[in-house]
C-alpha cells in the first residue's frame, strides 16, 4: 500500500510541481503577501493531492489547480471580513462607453505596473491575472473563478481599462505625453 | 470626460472588439475583419499596439515574480508528511525517521533501513543542488546582478580570482550558442558561503553556472541518486528551475536554469570534466587555505 500510495504521490507530484510559479504568482498577486501567498499555494497543492483520485489523466492540470488556488483565495478573502469594500471605479453606464483610452508610456517599468496591478480592485484583477498573465482562455478562467463567461469579458475590460488609466497617471506624474501624440488617440477611420 | 465622437461606426465596432482580439478569442470572420480595418485605420492600430504594450508589459514583469526557494521543498515535505503508512514523513519528521529506524533495529528490517537510507540520501542530493538554484534565483534572476550586454573578456577575467581564470575558456567552449554575460564571486546576504557564478543567456533565458566550496559535504553515490552514473551527474526539478550538479576535489559544480531537464543535464555533462579538471589543478597548485582566502576576499570587493 505505501509503495502505491508513494507512486500516486510521484505521479502528483511530476503532474503538479512544474505550475508551482505560476500559482505562486497569482497567488501573491492577489493576497499581496508574500508569506499569505506562499500558504496559500501549500494548501493548493495539499488539497490537490487529497482529490487527485478525482483528477482525469490527461485533462489540464494547470487549470485544475488553478480552480483550487481560486477556491482556497475566496476562502481566505471571505475571512477578510473587516477588510474595506472597494468602490465601483465607474458606474454602468460608462463602463458601456468607448472612452478614449488614455495615453499610456511607450517605455513601461515593471514597478509600475505591478503597482498598477495591486490597485485594481480583486474582482477585476484575478481575471486579469488569469488571462492577461497566465494567458487562461476566457472559459478556462470562468471555470477557475467559477463565474460566467460575460462575467469575464467585462471584468477583462475593465480590468484592462484600469490599468491602462493607472499607466497613463504614471505618465501624466513623469511628464510623459508620447502616448498622446504617437498612437493618435482619437483619431478615427 | 473625454468621450470619443468617432466619424465611422467601423471604428467603434473594431474598438469593442479589442479585448477579445487581445485575447485571441475572437471568430475567425471577425478577426479578419479587425485586421482589415487595422490596415487602413491608424488611430485603431495605434490604439490596439498600445493595449497590446499594456499587456506584454505585464505578463514580462509578473514572470518576474519567483517563489521563495524553499517553497518547492516545503511542499514536497507537507506531502509527504501526507503519507499513509508506516513511514509518513519519514523525509522530514524526526519522529518519524526515529520511528522508522527502531523499527529496523527491532525487526531486523534491512529493507525498512535500506529505504531509509536511499530516502535520506536522496534528500542530501537535494539540499546540496538547493545550493546552485537559491544561488541562481537569488543572484541572477531576483537581484539581476548581469548587465544586459555581455562583458568583455578582460573584464569577465578580472572579475574572477586567478586561480578560477582558466574557467572561463571552458565555461564559453561548453556554453555554446549561449552569451556569456557577466562572472563574478559573491555570496548571499548573511551566508559565509562564497560562490562562483558564471551568468549566460540564450533566447532570453538565463543560465548560471556556479561552483562553491564543498566545506566537507559530498554528493553521496549509487545508481538511484545519479542522473547519469558514467558522469557522476545528479539533477533535481527545483523551485521551477533544472538544476545539474557535480563534485570536484573541493568544489561542487551546478548548472541551472528554467530551460528543460535534458538541456541542463547536457550541458552539465559537457561541462564537468573540463571543469573538475580546472579546479583540482588550481586545489593541488594554490592549496586550500589560500584559494579559500582569495575567494573572500574577492567576493568582498565586489
Amino acid at each position: 500500500m505505501f509503495s502505491q500510495s508513494k507512486t500516486r504521490l510521484e505521479d502528483f507530484e511530476s503532474a503538479a510541481m512544474p505550475y508551482l510559479a505560476d500559482l505562486y504568482r497569482t497567488a501573491k498577486f492577489l493576497a499581496r503577501d508574500s508569506s499569505e501567498a506562499e500558504d496559500l499555494v501549500q494548501e493548493t497543492y495539499l488539497e490537490g493531492w487529497k482529490s487527485f483520485h478525482r483528477f482525469e489523466t490527461g485533462t489540464n492540470c494547470r487549470a485544475w489547480l488553478f480552480t483550487i488556488l481560486f477556491h482556497r483565495i475566496h476562502h481566505f478573502r471571505r475571512r477578510q471580513v473587516k477588510a474595506a469594500r472597494m468602490e465601483p471605479f465607474e458606474s454602468a453606464a460608462e463602463a458601456d462607453q468607448v472612452m478614449a483610452a488614455p495615453p499610456v508610456p511607450q517605455e513601461i517599468r515593471d514597478e509600475d505596473i505591478l503597482l498598477a496591478l495591486e490597485k485594481l480592485p480583486p474582482e477585476f484583477r484575478e481575471v486579469v491575472v488569469m488571462a492577461d498573465v497566465q494567458e487562461f482562455s476566457y472559459k478556462e478562467t470562468a471555470e477557475a473563478l467559477k463565474i460566467p463567461l460575460g462575467t469575464v469579458m467585462s471584468r477583462l475590460s475593465r480590468g484592462r481599462k484600469l490599468l491602462r488609466r493607472e499607466l497613463a497617471e504614471v505618465a501624466r506624474l513623469y511628464g510623459i505625453r508620447s502616448g498622446e501624440s504617437e498612437t493618435g488617440e482619437g483619431r478615427a477611420g | 470626460m473625454n468621450v470619443l465622437n468617432f466619424d465611422s461606426k467601423v471604428c467603434e465596432r473594431t474598438r469593442r472588439q479589442f479585448d477579445a482580439y487581445v485575447s485571441n478569442e475572437l471568430l475567425v470572420e471577425t478577426t479578419d475583419e479587425v485586421v482589415r480595418h487595422l490596415e487602413s485605420c491608424q488611430g485603431c492600430a495605434a490604439e490596439l499596439e498600445s493595449r497590446v504594450r499594456v499587456r506584454v508589459a505585464l505578463r514580462r514583469a509578473a514572470l518576474g515574480q519567483l517563489p521563495p526557494a524553499q517553497l518547492s521543498q516545503s511542499i514536497h515535505q507537507r506531502l509527504r508528511r501526507t503519507q499513509p503508512g508506516p513511514l509518513a514523513g519519514f523525509r522530514s519528521g524526526t519522529w518519524a525517521l526515529a520511528i522508522a529506524a527502531t523499527l529496523a533495529v527491532i525487526l531486523g528490517g534491512a529493507g525498512v533501513e535500506q529505504a531509509l537510507k536511499l530516502s535520506q540520501a536522496r534528500q542530501t542530493v537535494r539540499n546540496i543542488l538547493a545550493l546552485g538554484v537559491s544561488d541562481h534565483v537569488d543572484c541572477a534572476l531576483r537581484a539581476h546582478n548581469y548587465p544586459d550586454v555581455a562583458r568583455s573578456q578582460d573584464e569577465l577575467r578580472q572579475r574572477l580570482p586567478p586561480e578560477c581564470a582558466g574557467l572561463l575558456p571552458v565555461v564559453e567552449e561548453k556554453l555554446p550558442g549561449f552569451e556569456l554575460l557577466e562572472a563574478h564571486v559573491c555570496s548571499l546576504p548573511g551566508s559565509p558561503r562564497k560562490y562562483v557564478h558564471f551568468i549566460a543567456r540564450r533566447e532570453g533565458a538565463i543560465l548560471s553556472v556556479i561552483l562553491t566550496k564543498r566545506d566537507g559535504q559530498s554528493l553521496p553515490r549509487g545508481r538511484l541518486l545519479e542522473a547519469d552514473t558514467s558522469a557522476k551527474l545528479y539533477q533535481a526539478h527545483l523551485n521551477d528551475m533544472e538544476v545539474a550538479g557535480f563534485e570536484s576535489k573541493n568544489y561542487f559544480g551546478f548548472v541551472v536554469a528554467g530551460v528543460g531537464p535534458n538541456r541542463v543535464l547536457r550541458i552539465a555533462r559537457d561541462l564537468a570534466p573540463p571543469v573538475r579538471g580546472v579546479l583540482d589543478r588550481s586545489s593541488t597548485a594554490t592549496g586550500g587555505r589560500r584559494e579559500a582566502s582569495e575567494l573572500g576576499e574577492e567576493a568582498s570587493r565586489l
